[in-house]
This record gives C-alpha cells, structure tokens and sequence, in this order.
C-alpha cells in the first residue's frame, strides 16, 4: 500500500541541459502535483474514477527514475504496406519513412516549447509537464498528403515495473495536409506501471487526420492519456479508439473546433472484463460556427468490469449552426458490471442542433433465443451478439484494409470472453 | 417423430396450454389452426425448448424425453422453428450467421464442416429456389428486413439447415401469392418418409399447396378437434365459434 506519495524537487534538478524558463515550469507543476497528488473521487472530473484509491490500492511504491529503454526490435504488420515510428516507453526509438518525400515532413524527439500554459486543472497533466522527457513531434508541411498511413508501436518492456512513464508527443498538420495513424500498442511488460501521455494535436485550415487507436494487448499497466485537439477551419478530424480496458485506463479528449467548419468524429468500442476499469471523458468545444462533432463510444462490460463515459459539449454563443451529436450505449453481461455515464450540455448559441443519448441494459435474451434455435450454444450467441453491438463502430472505418485489420485484432478480444 | 401427450405450459402465472395431445408420424404434415391468442406460438416455443415456461406432461423427439434438453441441442437434434416474427439483430451480418449456424448443425451431424466457397454456393442455389435478392444475406440479420423477406429468410435457414421436424409460425401470414407459392414449393420439396412438420397457419390457402396429412384445431390451450383437410375448409366457411 502506498501512501501520501510526493516527488522531491530535486528530481528536477537531474533533468540536465534546460532553460530556466523550463525549470520554473516543471517546478511550478510538480509543486501542484505535490499539493494535490493523484485525482480522487472528490474531484468532479474524477467522480467516477478513484485514481487515487486505484494507485494507492495496487502500489507499494512507485519509481520516476527513467528507465533505460533500448531498441527493440518490433514485429511489424504485414497486412499492410506503412511508414512507422517506435516508441519505447515513450521513447522515440526508431523512424521509418520510406513511403514518403521527407522533405515534407519532420520528425524528432521531444518533450515541450511551450513554458507559458497556465496550471492545469488536471494533477496528471501537472505531473507529466513536471517530468516528461519523452515523446516525439511530428510535423507535415503544407499541401503535402501522406502516401501510406503512419503506425506508431507503443512498445512497453519487460523490465518495467513500478515505473511512471511520461510522455509528451505533438502532431502538426500543416494547410490541405493528410495524415492518417494507427497508434498500436505492443505489451512485453509483466508488471505494473503508470503510463501518462499528453498529446497536442493541431490541424491548420484544411487540414485532414485520421487515427485508429488499438490497445489490443494487455498489461498491468496504469494508463492515462490527455489529449488536445485544436482545429483550424474546413479542417477534419476522425478518430476512433478500441481500448483494451485495462485495471485503469482513462482517455480524456479535449476538442477544439477553433475555426469554422471544422469536423471531428469520436467513436470508441471496448470490450471490458475482470478487474477493468476505463473511463472516456470528452470535451468538444465549438468555438466556431457551422462546425460538426459526432461522438458514439460503445461499451460491453463482462464480469466485473467497469466503464465510464463522462462527455461534454460546449458551443460558445457565436457558434450559430453547430451540428453536435453524441451518443453512449452499453451492454451489461454481468450482474456485477458497472457502467456510468454523464452527458452534459452547455450552450451559449440559439441556432444549433445538439443531441445526445445514453442507453446501458443487458443483453437481449429474445435474440439469443433465436440464435440458439439455429444451433449456436450461449455463449457462442453471446459473442455473436457481442461482436455486432461492437461491429457497428468498425463498420464505420472507411478503408477496407484498416476495418479488417481492426477487426482481426478485437474479435481476439472478444474472444476471451 | 413427436408425442405430445397432456402438455400443460404457463408463462407469469398464466395458464396458456392446458392439456394438449398430438402425434406427428415420420414422413407427415400436420397443420395447426386456432383463434389468435389460442396458443399456437406458446406450443411452438415449448418444443423449441424457450426458457421461462413452466412445463408438465410428455414431450418425446424420436422417444427421447425433450424437456431437459436446450434450445441449441434441440436444434443440433433436427428440430426447426420458423419464428412468426423473426428477431432483428443489428451488427450480426447474414450471411456469416447462417454460415457459423450450418456448421453447428453440420458438426452435430457427424458432418464435416462447409468452407466458405461451398457455403456461398449452397446459399446461392437455395435463393434461387425461393426467390430471395441475395444482397439482403449480405445486411444485418432481420434488420430492416420487410416482412416477406423476413419470412423468407426463415425458409431459407430451414433448406440449409435441412431438419428433421419442422415448426412453421404463420411463415404464410404477410407473403403475396408468388411468395406463397415459392414458399409451398420449399416445404413440399423438402418432404420425404423421414420429415416431418407442424405447419401453424390461419388460412387455407397455404395448406391447398402443402396438403397436410392432418388438421388440428387449437382453442384456448387443448386440441378441440382433428381432421383432415375438410376440417380446414369447413374453417374457412363458418369460423371458429361453432367449433367450440
Ligand atoms: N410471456 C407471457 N406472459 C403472459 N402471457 C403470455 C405470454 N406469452 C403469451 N402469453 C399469452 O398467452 C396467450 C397465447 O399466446 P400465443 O402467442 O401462444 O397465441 P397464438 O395462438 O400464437 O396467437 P396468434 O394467432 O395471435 O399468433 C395469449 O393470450 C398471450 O397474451
Ligand atoms: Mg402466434
């Protein structure tokens, strides 16, 4: 059991080579991280994810040293032909680019230029800027399409544990420029770890992004991911997310629709089971008007999984013409499993067409009775059902290629079941 | 092939068969009138083997006891149920599901399993036959299915499926007359010695295509008559209220 856990501020002092500038920001974050520690239910955003009981729970202590992470070699797809980035425990490792003219693109390490942001409200964006070195950014210059579609392996290790890895990567798509990714996660750890990722991704006018995210490995990993979207005009954003579910696993999705006409298009399916817990919390902001953002997260909860989806919708009064929509459904298949899910609303402007919905129940006994007089036994029907209540999502992926490679991938999951 | 002796099913505290007696011979037709609400359906899901009933009295399949035996292995036995409103299940793709249920069946059969070429084509022949647009196979199962496909795609399970007993639930209620016809076609095409069915039906006009060996009438929970095809035509004419 860990408890009252602090970071001393000479952690600080071995990050070697910054600015002052620098120090003072990292400084400034890890005192709040100090001051508040991990989130608790207490705090609104985390009311349904005690993260602070979770870690104190599952950890008797917790190491920040950075651990020594060399290249791996990575198995890579075969199904398709792509470009890729490895990351090592957030760690640019190894870059390969072959399918595209370099000159329109850069890729490098990183961790931050930015010193200015104001404290957030969020202590594990405070710990993160305190400590990150890792990460990458990637930036694609203008009027410049991506030939073949990124993948970045997430690769953890075996000789993690009781580490907190944070990292900090930054995507820029500069004017009529596509990119699409696949941010594929590649489990060789046996032990715990926090994984906390912060993620600045940034469209200029025009600009298009595509990303699949599939954890479709399991680990005792700890994971936590902030993400700010920021969207230029006529620019369009889709993403859509299979987490594994992991003990904790939270996404939290800020969207900014900046400029007007700007698209961006959630969806999200997870099959959780024994002892996950994950949380997708949202926030589109429609700053602009005449933009549009479609959310659906789809969630089937086994044992005594939980999830959790928390999704706000803001539309600031000159967003006249806002088209949002949102939508949560769930699948209980356990009298033990939880879902909880909170929708909010908040809008400024009188011209917008907003909706959003939220059904959880178990599932439909008529159609597994109907399948079974066709010979499939139950559990065979569950997972038919299963499948299909998460086909929905992949069905939407456009590109025959990517829907199945997806679908390979979770049906492995459901598999388990 | 079936005996149904003094069978006694309730649902939620109600009483809906009450004592009901038929004997399906191999090789026969017997079809099943009845007001609605007389609990043809209820019949009908008792020997599929639905959850939820309460159950007393004899229910034998080729001298075997029935009622301990689930929904899937009654299935995996021979037995069919064509449903009178077949349930729509979004995400599952036609096609597929039919596939994964052939083999099930296959497999309990001693059979060996079907790839999907062989598969494609043995669906492919059989749509034919009953005139269904293959692109429907290609949708989400029943969903959005009009009621004729719906009824069709029901006949189409029972001729891949080839069972030994088979339950139609008012399969004719809804179809037009062609349909009708290519349905007739595929029971009367699928009988022989071994084969049985309960063809559950409020018109004539499908029994004139299937020439039942029997005709039962069903009211409020008991067969209160038997006959033959006569019986049907007399139905026609007067009704049921004299018959009670
Ligand atoms: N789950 C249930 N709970 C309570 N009553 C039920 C239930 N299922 C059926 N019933 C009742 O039992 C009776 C018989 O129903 P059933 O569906 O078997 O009739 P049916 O003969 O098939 O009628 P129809 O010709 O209209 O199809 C009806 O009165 C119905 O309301
Ligand atoms: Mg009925």
């Amino acid at each position: 059991m860990l408890e009252n856990f602090k970071i001393n501020l000479k952690e600080i002092d071995k990050i070697k080579k910054i600015s002052r500038d620098e120090k003072e920001f990292r400084i400034k974050n890890l005192n709040y991280f100090n001051k508040v520690g991990f989130p608790d239910k207490k705090i609104e955003d985390w009311k349904f994810s005690d993260l602070k009981g979770i870690i104190y729970k599952n950890f008797d202590k917790l190491n920040i040293k950075n651990i020594n992470s060399k290249f791996k070699n990575v198995d890579l797809i075969n199904d398709f032909d792509h470009n890729y980035i490895t990351l090592v425990n957030g760690e640019l490792n190894d870059i390969n680019f072959k399918f595209e003219e370099k000159k329109n693109l850069k890729i490098k390490s990183f961790y931050n230029d930015n010193f200015l942001d104001r404290i957030q409200d969020n202590p594990l964006i405070n710990l993160n800027h305190a400590l990150s070195k890792n990460g990458y950014l990637l930036e694609v210059e203008e009027n410049y399409r991506f030939k073949k579609v990124l993948v970045i392996y997430n690769l953890f290790t075996e000789n993690l544990r009781d580490n907190i890895l944070n990292s900090r990567n930054k995507i820029k798509i500069g004017k009529n420029s596509e990119l699409h990714t696949i941010d594929l996660v590649i489990n060789k750890s046996k032990h715990k770890f926090i994984n906390n990722v912060y993620e600045d991704i940034i469209l200029d006018n025009n600009a298009v992004f595509k990303n699949i995210c599939i954890q479709n490995e399991k680990s005792e990993g700890y994971f936590h991911k902030f993400s700010k979207n920021t969207l230029a005009s006529k620019s369009k954003y889709s993403s859509f997310i299979f987490p594994s579910g992991l003990k904790f696993n939270k996404f939290d999705l800020e969207f900014n629709l900046e400029g007007e006409e700007s698209e961006c298009n959630l969806q999200a399916a997870s099959f959780l089971g024994k002892n996950d817990h994950q949380e997708i919390k949202t926030r589109i902001n429609h700053f602009a008007p005449n933009c549009k953002s479609y959310q659906r997260v789809k969630n089937v909860l086994n044992s005594d999984g939980k999830g959790v989806y928390q999704g706000k919708i803001f539309v600031k009064d000159i967003a006249q013409k806002t088209n949002a929509y949102q939508l949560s459904k769930a699948m209980l298949l356990s009298d033990d499993s939880e879902f909880d899910s909170k929708p909010e609303l908040e809008i400024y402007a009188d011209d917008v067409k907003c909706s959003h919905g939220s059904t959880s129940g178990s599932i439909d006994e008529d159609s597994i009775y109907y399948l079974m007089t066709r010979g499939l036994n139950r559990k065979e029907s569950v997972k038919l059902l299963v499948n299909g209540f998460l086909n929905e999502v992949i069905e939407m992926i456009k590109s025959n290629t990517m829907r199945k490679f997806v679908k390979s991938k979770l049906e492995r999951h459901v598999h388990g079941y | 092939m079936l005996e149904i002796k003094n069978l006694k099913a309730s649902i939620n505290e109600r009483d809906i068969l009450k004592g009901l007696n038929i004997t399906i011979k191999p090789g026969e037709l017997h079809a099943i009138m009845g007001p609605n609400g007389s609990g043809k359906s209820t019949l009908a899901n008792v020997l599929s083997g639905k959850n939820g009933y309460k159950i007393s009295g004899e229910l034998k399949y080729k001298g075997e006891n029935l009622i301990e035996i689930p929904v899937d292995e009654r299935a995996q036995k021979g037995i069919f149920l064509a449903f009178q409103y077949p349930t729509e299940i979004p995400g599952v793709n036609t096609n597929n599901f039919l596939k994964t249920s052939l083999n099930k069946i296959r497999k309990a059969r001693g059979e060996k399993e079907v790839d999907t070429l062989s598969f494609l084509k043995i669906i492919k022949e059989k749509s034919i036959e009953l005139g269904i647009d293959e692109k429907i196979l290609s949708r989400q199962l029943n969903v959005g299915f009009s009621g004729g496909e719906k009824k069709k795609n029901e006949i189409l399970q029972m001729k891949i499926l080839d069972p030994n007993l088979t339950i139609l639930d008012e399969t004719d209620s809804g179809l037009d007359i062609d349909a009708l016809k290519t349905i007739a076609n595929g029971v009367n095409s699928s009988r022989d010695k071994k084969k049985s069915f309960l063809v559950i039906t409020h018109y004539q006009r499908l029994l004139n295509y299937i020439n039942p060996d029997f005709v039962h009438v069903l009211s409020d929970g008991k067969i209160v008559r038997s006959g033959r095809m006569e019986l049907a035509e007399e139905l026609e004419k007067t009704g049921y209220k004299k018959i009670n």
